[in-house]
Parts: C-alpha cells; sequence; structure tokens
C-alpha cells in the first residue's frame, strides 16, 4: 500500500501561498487554485534561485506530459527539511501546485506526497 | 485510455496571511562565526534577522499616494499583474532587488556593528550594505544613483536612523510593482523593540512621484541558529523576461489538454 508522508499544513502553506520568492513576481500563478499532480520525479533542479522538480504526468491520451514546479530557494527549502535527497527521479509522487494561469504545464509548489513505498522524511531544523 | 490524474482540490489560498516564521537550519557541515558586535558605543542590534508578515512593501496594503505617470505605471503593472504577467521585473534576470524592496525580502540578514559602522549582510543576493555613522549626508547626485543607493547613519539614543540617497529609478518597491522615481529618499529608524525584534520604521520621500511621504513599520525576528547560506541567482533562472519584459514562467508554453 502506499504510504503518504505529508508536509506539514503549515509547511505547504508558508512555502506556497505567500510565495516565498524574492527572485521575481508569482503574477504567473492562480494563487487562488490549487491542483494535485500525481506522477514520476523526472528531475530534482536542486539550484538558485528556485528549487524545481520536473514530474512526468499521464496524460489523456496515453502518453504522458512533463511538469514544471518552481518551488523556493535551496536556503528555504533546506530550511523546511527539504534536501536534494528528499526525491530522487523515479520516485512517485503527488504534488500540489497553484497552476501558471495560462494553462501552461507548470505551477507553483505547494506541498509533496511520496507515493514510494519508502518514507518521505521531512523534518523542519531548527 | 488513462485519464489525466489531475485532482483539483477546492481550496483557496489567500496571499497576505502569513507571518513568515519558519524553523532555522543549522547545518553541521557550516563553519562557526564569531560575533558581529564589535563596538560597545552602539546599541546592540547586530546578528541574524528575518522578516514577519506579508512579502509585499506595506504589510497592511497601504501604498503610496501616486502622483501622474507614476499612477499610470502602476495601473500598468496591476493591469499585467491580473492578467497573469508580470512586466518591468528585473529581478526576474538576476538584477538586484535595490533598496527599499531589499527590505522586504523574506531571506535572512545579519548585522554587523564594527566602530564607525554598520555593514548589512544580505543572502538574498549576496548583498551588502555599508552604512557609516555620523558622516553628514551630501546632496543627491542623479549622475551617482545605484541599486541601493548611499547610506548614511546615526544613532539617535536606542535607535539608528539611515538616509539613503542616490537610489536608481527602475526598481520597485515590491512585487507589486510600485514605483518610485530617482528622486526616492529612504529613511529608517531601526532599533531592538525586544530581545528577540527588530524594528524597522521606513519612510519613503519622493516628491517625484509621491503626493506626500508614505511610512510603514516592519518587524524582523531574530534567528541565531541561522546561517547565510550562498544564494547565485544566475545558476538556473527559468524565469528570463522575453523582449516585451514579460517575466518568463520556466516551462514550455503548452496548452492543458
Amino acid at each position: 500500500m502506499r504510504r503518504m508522508f505529508i508536509l506539514s499544513v503549515a509547511i505547504s502553506a508558508l512555502i506556497g501561498a505567500n510565495s516565498v520568492s524574492a527572485h521575481h513576481s508569482f503574477a504567473m500563478y492562480d494563487s487562488t487554485r490549487q491542483i494535485t499532480l500525481v506522477g514520476v520525479v523526472k528531475e530534482l533542479q536542486w539550484t538558485n534561485p528556485h528549487v524545481w522538480i520536473e514530474v512526468l504526468v499521464p496524460n489523456a491520451t496515453g502518453g504522458q506530459d512533463e511538469w514544471g514546479v518552481e518551488c523556493t530557494s535551496v536556503n528555504f527549502m533546506t530550511r523546511r527539511g527539504f534536501t536534494k535527497h528528499t526525491i530522487k527521479s523515479g520516485d512517485k509522487i503527488s504534488v500540489t501546485i497553484s497552476p501558471l494561469k495560462d494553462g501552461s504545464h507548470g505551477g507553483s509548489f505547494k506541498s509533496i506526497n511520496s507515493l514510494n513505498d519508502a518514507p518521505l522524511i521531512l523534518e523542519p531544523q531548527d | 485510455m488513462r485519464a489525466v490524474r489531475l485532482i483539483v482540490v477546492a481550496m483557496s489560498t489567500s496571499m497576505l496571511v502569513l507571518p513568515v516564521l519558519i524553523w532555522a537550519a543549522a547545518p553541521g557541515s557550516k563553519p562557526t562565526l564569531t560575533a558581529t558586535y564589535a563596538d560597545a558605543t552602539q546599541p546592540d542590534i547586530s546578528g541574524l534577522w528575518v522578516i514577519t508578515g506579508a512579502m509585499r512593501f506595506s504589510p497592511d496594503q497601504a501604498q503610496p499616494k501616486l502622483l501622474g505617470e507614476h499612477q499610470a505605471l502602476y495601473d500598468k503593472r496591476t493591469q499585467a499583474f491580473k492578467a497573469g504577467i508580470a512586466i518591468d521585473d528585473q529581478t526576474a534576470e538576476c538584477l538586484p532587488a535595490g533598496l527599499p524592496h531589499l527590505l522586504v525580502v523574506p531571506y535572512p540578514f545579519e548585522i554587523m556593528q564594527t566602530p564607525g559602522r554598520v555593514t548589512f549582510l544580505y543572502e538574498y543576493d549576496s548583498a551588502v550594505r555599508r552604512v557609516p555613522l555620523g558622516q553628514a549626508v551630501p546632496p543627491a547626485d542623479a549622475d551617482a544613483t545605484s541599486y541601493d543607493g548611499d547610506s548614511y547613519g546615526h544613532w539617535e539614543g536606542d535607535t539608528l536612523v539611515i538616509e539613503t540617497i542616490n537610489i536608481r529609478a527602475d526598481t520597485q518597491l515590491d512585487f507589486t510593482g510600485l514605483p518610485h522615481s530617482d528622486a526616492l529618499r529612504v529613511t529608517e529608524r531601526l532599533r531592538r523593540k525586544d530581545a528577540t525584534t527588530l524594528e524597522d520604521q521606513i519612510t519613503l520621500t519622493d516628491p517625484k512621484a509621491y503626493a506626500e511621504p508614505f511610512t510603514v513599520t516592519r518587524l524582523y525576528r531574530a534567528r541565531p541558529k541561522w546561517k547565510i547560506s550562498e544564494y547565485v541567482c544566475e545558476e538556473n533562472n527559468r524565469n528570463k523576461p522575453d523582449a516585451q519584459g514579460r517575466t518568463g514562467s520556466g516551462v514550455p508554453k503548452v496548452k492543458s489538454e
């Protein structure tokens, strides 16, 4: 069975709703909506100014689409307990995002669940 | 056929509800630094701080009374924002936020106090602001503007007063796109409100762009266990603006099916 380990509501709210980003405006994201993508991690880009999670999501035509999920900076992800080893290519995840307003395959990161057997351990540092 | 597994969550979020008070990181692999307070003649505001409250210039959404072309510019940016497009946002090209935007970014900063000066070391962009103490503020020089301008400080009791002039006109107060002119003067009144709170009363005086001075008070929380980390914006910037100055989304323009 799936084991889900969910970031606390506080963490996801902090990262998402306030768009903790100083690098650029988040005008392109619809902060009034959230959608959850279920797919496989193609790549974790553990980089500044923002961390990106590329996710392959099955589409209606039997193929899959690549979605780009924009997170906050390496420093802020780390302070919340998300490290470069939290997820890796091939991991099954569900990730909740505020989608792009223009309908492109992307969104700003809100929260993430692991759908692997291995737990997704996220412990905010102090 | 497999359907797109897209679960719409009927949750709405508020952009503004969140005090950004989070967990500290103290990675064991980082070097330990010595104290940043080395001038006992100054009240102690040293240490590592991070802003609380909303990530816009004014936490309560108040804004300066904009004049003429500056109101028109803000209206244009607001209209674009509502359509999902950020314009004129140079931080998307990894250019500096500049003052006073730098005062309200969500990243921590460290204050170092040494004889005759106070130095602000920001995580964001690895920016540094050097504030000499006790020097007269010279007349503004429109030919010598910069992103963070020139800052001059002096102590009034427990309050560090910093005047900043010579700020470039092409930066924004925050990501809502609030403009200012090159006549902007930023007056900060910084004091340690209590052991773990730094207060900065920030007044913007800009006779070219604002009908009257505009003041906000921002609070910063002490984070003694945090360390400033490296932040290099150019490492993987997927949001470069296009030729029209519109911030990029970082993903290919493919419509959802």
